[in-house]
This record gives C-alpha cells, sequence and structure tokens, in this order.
C-alpha cells in the first residue's frame, strides 16, 4: 500500500489568467479581477485517474485543500490529517507539510506552483518524495509532471529506484510583476521519474539509480580533467558529484571553481568568477539544465553571465545530466541574456550522460524574422 | 523486371575467399597480452583447433569449404539476392538498389556461415564442448544450432543487458539444446571480479568474452569460438560477397556501392571482401565500401588504430585495430550487436589504407530507415541492419541530387522479428539518441595498453 499525502493549493494560479504573474498575497486582488480558482479542477483529472486504483491511500487537508476532490473523486481511502480555516495559506501549506512528515509517507502530491513546492520542500526536504500537479502561475521548479494525466502516472508507477534530483526554484514575486524574471536556485527535492513504459528491463540496465548514473559522469569527467585549467562548476547534485569524486567540497546550489583538483573559490558571483577568468586562463564549464524544464543558461545560475560564457568560449562548456533527467527533459533551453549567444549554441548540445557517454539533445532556437 | 536473383545450390561457393592474400603488405601479428611478443599457433591452442589457428594466419587466395560444411549450409544457402524496386520507387531514385537476404538460415541472420564450419572442425578436433560470448543473441543462437548437428556442449555468456532484453533469443539456445548464461556471471573469476566492481553492469562484449575465454582455457574438454572479429570467421562470412558478386552477374551489374553494418566487422566482411579483393587487384578500382555504425559506439570513425585488447580481462591478444578502448561499455543501444570496443584487424586495416571507409549514424534515424524498409519491402530488419539500410538508403537519395543510377549493394545480414519491442520503442519515440563524446575522450585514450 502507497501511502500518498494530497495537498491542494486551492488559490494557485488565480493571479495568472488575470495578470497578476502570481498569487502569493494577492488574491483578494485576483479575486476583485475576476480569477477563478483553478487547483482544484487540475487536481480533478488526476485524483479521478488515481481514484481507479488499488493500494494507494491518502492523508490530506480539509476542504478545498484536498479533502473536496477526494471525496468528489470517490477515492475512499483518506484520512484528514490537517483543517484549515479562512482562506487557506503558506502557514497552511507549511502546517500540513509538517503532519504529512510526521506520518511517514511514501510521496507528496499537491497541486500548485513554484510557492506551493518552495512552501512544502522547506518544511520535508528530502525526506519525502515530492510531485507536482502543475497549477500555478510560475512553474520553472523541475517538481512538476508535465500535465494531470501524466502526475497519475507517475503515482501509480514509480519505484523506488525511479526517483530524480529535481531543482525547486524560487522566484522574486516582486522583481516577476515588475516584468524582470530572477530566478534562484532554491534547492533539491527528490521527484518519481517516468520508468519507461515500453523496456522496462532495459531501463534499469540505462539508467540504473540516479546515483550511479551520477557516479558514472563523475568517474567519466575526472577523468579527462586537464592540469591548469580552471573548472566553473555549476548548481546542482551532479555537479557535486564531480566535486565529491575529484575530492573537494561543493557548495550545492552555488557555482565553485576547482583547478588542479583543489578548491579555488566557492559560491561565487558573476564578479569574482571574472576576475578569475585573465586572459589566458583556460577554462571549462561544467553545467546541467533544470530537470524538465531544460534550462542550460539563465535559471538559477545567472552568475555564468553571457560574458563568462564568452571568456571561457562556447566550445568549453561541458553540459552533464543524468538519463533520468535526460529523459523528463525534452528540449534544453538557453536564456543568457544575450540572444546573439544564445543562438550561438545551435541547434543541439552533446550532453554527457554517463562514463564515456553523451546524448545529443535539441535546443530550442526561436524562429527569427 | 526480376526482383529475386537466385543461385542454384550447384553455384553455392566450394570456396572461402581470403583477402588477407591481396593486401600490399602482411597483417600485423597478434601480441602476447603479457610479453607484449608475437602471439604462436602454440599460444592459441588452449582454446581453438589447429585447422582454426592455420585460417586465422594463412595467407593462400583460397581456403576449401569441407563437404560436410557445404551439405548444412544448403539449408538456406545460396541466399537470394533482392533488388529493392519498391524501395527505389518510394524514394524516387535512379540508384539500383540491391540487398542480399541473410535473414532466410535457421538463427536468422549470416553467424551460421561461421558457427557451423566452426563447431564442425572441433568437432573433428575430438572437442566435446564449446563456450562462447553472445550480444544480441545472434552469435549464440547460430552456434546453438551449429554444435547441435554435431553432438557438442555449448555453453553461452550472454550479455546481461541483452539477456533481460530479448527473453526469446535464449529461448531458441534453449531449443537448440545450449546452456545461456547472463554475464557477468558468478560462473568465472573474471565474472565475479566484474560484478563485484559493479554489481549492476549491463554487461558488454568484452566482458562475456572473457568469460567464455576464461571457461575454455580451464576445462580440458572446451574451447572457444567468436561470433566476429577474427580473420577466420570474416574468411567463412565471404561465401555473401561471393555469391552476391555471381548473381549481379547474373543481371550484367557490379556493384559501384556496397554496404554493410560493422560490429566486430564479420557480416561486413562477409560481404565486402570478395569486391575489396577486385579493388586491391585493381580489377574495379572505383568501388565504394562502407562500414555502418552507431554513432554511440563508433569504433572506425572516432576510434584509435592501435593495439589493444580483444576483451574486457585481458586474456586475449593485442590486436591492431581501430578502438575505443577496450574498457569502454557502450551504451545499451537497441543494436546490441554493434556494441563492441574494436573491430576486425582486416577491416580495421583495409579503411586505415582507404580501401574501405566508416559512417556512423544516431539510433533513431537508423530506425526511420528500418521503418521506411518494412513498409516498402515488407522484411523487418535487425536494429543491426538497419544501419546499413540507412545508409543505402542516403546514397540512393544522394543519387537522386546528382541524377547518377549507381547500383547500390547492402547486406541485409538479419530479421528483426525478436527486437519488437525496439520498433515499439522507435514508435513511442524514446529512441535515445546517444554519441559518443569523442571529443572529450581523445585525452583519455592514453589508457590503451601501449606497446614498447
Amino acid at each position: 500500500m502507497k501511502r500518498i499525502g494530497l495537498l491542494i493549493n486551492p488559490v494557485a494560479g488565480m493571479g495568472g489568467a488575470v495578470g497578476l504573474k502570481g498569487t502569493d498575497g494577492n488574491v483578494e486582488e485576483a479575486r476583485r479581477r475576476g480569477a477563478i480558482p483553478l487547483a482544484q479542477n487540475r487536481a480533478t483529472i488526476t485524483l479521478a485517474l488515481l481514484a481507479q486504483e488499488t493500494g494507494l491511500s491518502f492523508v490530506t487537508c480539509s476542504g478545498a485543500m484536498g479533502e473536496d476532490t477526494l471525496r468528489e473523486t470517490g477515492v475512499e481511502q483518506y484520512q484528514v490529517l490537517y483543517r484549515y480555516c479562512g482562506e487557506s495559506s503558506a502557514q497552511d501549506t507549511r502546517q500540513a507539510a509538517r503532519m504529512f512528515l510526521k506520518a511517514g509517507l511514501d510521496l507528496i502530491l499537491f497541486c500548485g506552483g513554484d510557492g506551493t513546492a518552495r512552501d512544502i520542500f522547506d518544511v520535508v526536504g528530502r525526506d519525502v518524495p515530492i510531485l507536482g500537479i502543475p497549477s500555478g502561475v510560475k512553474m520553472y521548479s523541475a517538481v512538476f509532471a508535465v500535465d494531470p494525466v501524466t502526475a497519475a502516472e507517475l503515482v501509480t508507477t514509480y519505484e523506488i529506484q525511479f526517483l530524480r534530483d529535481s531543482e525547486v526554484m524560487d522566484v522574486d514575486e516582486e522583481a516577476y510583476r515588475a516584468g524582470e524574471l530572477k530566478t534562484r536556485l532554491y534547492g533539491f527535492a527528490r521527484t518519481p521519474a517516468l520508468a519507461g513504459k515500453i523496456q522496462c528491463s532495459k531501463l534499469v540496465f540505462e539508467e540504473g539509480n540516479e546515483d550511479r548514473a551520477k557516479g558514472e559522469i563523475a568517474r567519466f569527467i575526472h577523468e579527462i580533467m586537464i592540469p591548469d585549467v580552471l573548472y566553473i562548476l555549476g548548481a546542482g547534485t551532479t555537479t557535486e558529484s564531480i566535486a565529491r569524486e575529484i575530492g573537494v567540497n561543493k557548495t550545492l546550489l552555488g557555482v565553485d571553481a576547482v583547478k588542479n583538483k583543489k578548491t579555488v573559490a566557492m559560491d561565487i558571483d558573476e564578479k569574482t568568477l571574472w576576475v578569475l577568468l585573465p586572459h589566458g586562463q583556460e577554462a571549462k564549464i561544467l553545467i546541467s539544465p533544470i530537470g524538465a524544464q531544460g534550462f542550460i543558461l539563465g535559471r538559477g545560475n545567472q552568475q555564468i553571465s553571457a560574458r563568462i560564457v564568452r571568456r571561457v568560449g562556447m566550445r568549453n562548456i561541458v553540459v552533464v545530466a543524468t538519463p533520468h533527467k535526460l529523459r523528463e527533459t525534452p528540449v534544453l533551453y538557453v536564456d543568457s541574456g544575450d540572444p546573439a549567444l544564445d543562438a550561438e549554441f545551435g541547434n543541439s548540445v552533446l550532453v554527457v550522460s554517463g562514463y564515456r557517454m553523451a546524448q545529443r539533445k535539441r535546443i530550442y532556437q526561436p524562429e527569427r524574422g | 523486371m526480376q526482383t529475386k536473383i537466385l543461385l542454384d545450390e550447384e553455384q553455392m561457393p566450394k570456396k572461402w575467399y581470403n583477402v588477407q592474400a591481396d593486401l600490399k603488405t602482411p597483417l600485423d601479428p597478434p601480441l602476447h597480452p603479457q610479453t607484449k611478443k608475437p602471439i604462436g599457433p602454440d599460444d592459441l591452442k588452449a582454446i581453438f583447433p589447429m585447422e582454426l589457428i592455420r585460417q586465422e594466419v594463412t595467407t593462400d587466395r583460397y581456403v576449401d569449404i569441407p563437404e560436410e560444411v557445404q551439405d548444412v549450409l544448403r539449408l538456406w544457402r545460396p541466399s537470394p539476392l533482392y533488388r529493392a524496386f519498391r524501395l527505389e520507387k518510394f524514394l524516387a531514385t535512379p540508384a539500383k538498389i540491391y540487398y542480399k537476404w541473410e535473414g532466410v538460415s535457421p538463427a536468422g541472420s549470416h553467424k551460421p556461415n561461421t558457427s557451423v564450419p566452426q563447431a564442425y572442425y572441433n568437432m573433428k578436433a575430438g572437442v566435446e564442448r564449446i563456450a562462447t560470448e553472445t550480444g544480441a543473441g545472434q552469435w549464440g543462437s547460430a552456434l546453438a544450432f551449429a554444435t547441435m548437428l554435431y553432438d557438442l556442449e555449448c555453453t553461452i555468456y550472454m550479455v546481461r543487458s541483452s539477456y533481460t532484453q530479448k527473453p526469446y533469443r535464449k529461448s531458441m539456445m534453449n531449443v537448440w539444446g545450449a546452456e545461456c548464461i547472463p554475464s557477468p556471471s558468478t560462473k568465472t573469476k573474471c565474472g565475479r571480479a566484474m560484478l563485484e566492481k559493479d554489481p549492476e553492469t549491463p554487461g558488454s562484449l568484452g566482458m562475456a568474452i572473457s568469460e567464455a575465454v576464461e571457461d575454455a582455457a580451464s576445462h580440458a574438454n572446451t574451447n572457444y569460438a567468436l561470433g566476429s572479429v577474427l580473420n577466420h570467421v570474416c574468411l567463412h562470412q565471404t561465401v555473401i560477397g561471393q555469391e552476391c558478386r555471381e548473381q549481379l552477374a547474373m543481371v550484367d551489374e557490379y556493384p559501384d556501392v556496397v554496404i554493410g553494418c560493422v560490429g566486430g566487422g564479420s557480416n561486413f566482411a562477409g560481404i565486402a571482401f570478395p569486391f575489396a579483393g577486385d579493388k586491391l587487384n585493381g580489377k574495379h578500382k572505383d568501388v565504394d565500401i562502407i562500414g555502418v555504425e552507431p554513432a554511440s559506439c563508433p569504433t572506425l570513425t572516432k576510434g584509435t588504430y592501435t593495439y589493444d585488447l580483444a576483451d574486457e580481462a585481458g586474456f586475449t591478444p593485442l590486436l591492431k585495430m581501430f578502438t575505443l578502448g577496450h574498457d569502454f561499455v557502450p551504451p545499451s543501444i537497441h543494436a546490441g550487436g554493434l556494441r563492441y570496443h574494436g573491430m576486425s584487424p582486416i577491416v580495421s586495416r583495409l579503411v586505415h589504407d582507404g580501401v574501405m571507409r566508416g559512417v556512423a549514424y544516431h539510433q533513431s534515424e537508423v530506425f526511420d530507415a528500418a521503418h521506411t524498409f518494412a513498409r516498402t519491402e515488407g522484411i523487418i530488419v535487425a536494429p543491426e541492419t538497419s544501419h546499413a539500410v540507412k545508409s543505402a538508403i542516403d546514397e540512393a537519395l544522394a543519387c537522386k541530387k546528382t541524377g547518377e543510377a549507381k547500383t547500390i549493394l547492402f547486406n541485409c545480414s538479419g530479421h528483426g522479428n525478436f527486437d519488437m519491442s525496439a520498433y515499439d520503442a522507435y514508435h513511442a519515440g524514446k529512441l535515445v539518441d546517444y554519441e559518443y563524446p569523442d571529443e572529450l575522450i581523445k585525452e583519455a585514450i592514453a589508457r590503451i595498453p601501449k606497446i614498447s
């Protein structure tokens, strides 16, 4: 029996259609502008599919935060662990997540956006896998299924070895409303990945588990590291495992620099990075795309700016990602802030995905007039 | 308009053609893995019968095919040569496409062309049991069939990823009375060591070869058999190209382009060597001979021409060949038979000398080609074979651009009836385009054992 915590942020996504670019702290304004709640409808699609499954039991929150949807879709096995009053808030999400954490669940299934993901992740971290039914205004995090139907599929098919790391992104809402996208990598949750319905036995071999895949990537990168070259390691668990393989510490969320297998600087900002790259300093950038969303540059690693990329040289960017992550990420994107540089990436890039192994992945390029 | 060009059974070749006779200079000899000195027949006696050792090194232009072997080969040989009218029409190409259909053998591929003589010579030498490896299962099933004919026991180490992926290949081996074990296994010392190093390894041909060689070397009544790479294996496959040359002559044709897929090189050698001989002798200097490999395991196009081990553990001699490094474990592509780090030394030499050339393709594009072939010619080919189909289609499309009416011949080496899950994955859009990161690797190739 799989035990699943269901949490719906009933107001998630309301601000989107009425131009509010986010609903946090703006529910009243959204309603005034005529926004209607969406999250429950989205969750209903997923839950209606899960209601037909045996072997699932749910814990949830009262009313619109979960209970109503479970009842309406005919799910029989559920228990309400958290009750809230009045308008649901981020505090309610966190409080419910705390109850879920204590209950020892297999998965938290939530319906909301980046804000909801961040609130749950704050409480449960990597202790409980989380999966999002997309319903927010902003969904830059990698914890979301591509749609509610796929979310149901992931709940019913995932096994423990198919958990992948997924980026939780923090978007500055104030800046976003002002028309500027400021994303910050907030942390890495664990999320079920789709175990291909065809050729399952083969996938086990191809992909193994995430740790094995990361280990293979790290072993390969270690093997090909060149003396006196400055290696700029982007954020993430894949680059972290590379650092571990070389025997240096790595900040999980920051950009670090390594040379001759020794740390040069940790958690560096763009200016410091620039100083580390005088003319003549050969360098390579090791980065991993954000899962599902597919951004190589421009989300969560803005320290690696366009001028840094130009200084290092396009051919010295080494993109790394596990096969799981690549499976969940159909297309890659580059948003360095410099469209000419983005275009130079071309239509595909080689992504190192194992020991002496890579995959050719498509890069989205906007149509140009 | 003749679709099938058929030879009578009497026209089946009575001799194998040995391209070594037409090389300008001899092949670089295999070296002992420890001493790095050229090996002699005595070094191979522990695992091969003397006649096969002789065939490995002979420079005679022709080697007789024993009557008893011919009798068995006649079960499916001479194999048909087809003119691909429907494919040509679909491509709207002026090119003429011919394909040699080797899927008519009991095991469904070209592999029995060599498994039968290998089992025969072992039986003649009084050997009771043969150990071998298999990648996708084509070779394993072919040897199971051949050992059954001569009442030999047969143990097959099958690359673990394929063992799980293609359970029916194992069933075939069982029907013909062979034992099939997923490799690496706990049966051998080297297999146990590999499992200890990496319990979840998908296995590789290199690992499976090590296990089979250890098995053969440590059992007195047991010999080893290899389904590709070695000179005598390539020799046995030359019935393919010899028949093609006869069949094309029947319709007054000689190919401008000859194509085969390459893993270890044997089916490619089979169709190509007789034509390579014509090229070396100056009879047909312009024939273009193409070996097609996966972009994920691009031995000919991205490998290094040097001495390297033929297996993972280091039991085999060092061979002068194109290699990606004997410790390279290629990704689990569907064309399991092409997942080999090295290459036949003769094919390597001919590519190095410019007599033949290699091209590499991604997995999804070769399946596109296989799909086109199935929808036009009807035959559902093995994923390995689909590489040759892809190259033939590309050559034909190039003719469409230039207006040339080239004659293109390719080896349609086997059927894909056990590979339908691969076709399912193709239809579901789930094929991954693996690619060998060769620019990053050039530095690492230094790991190949150097000879002093």
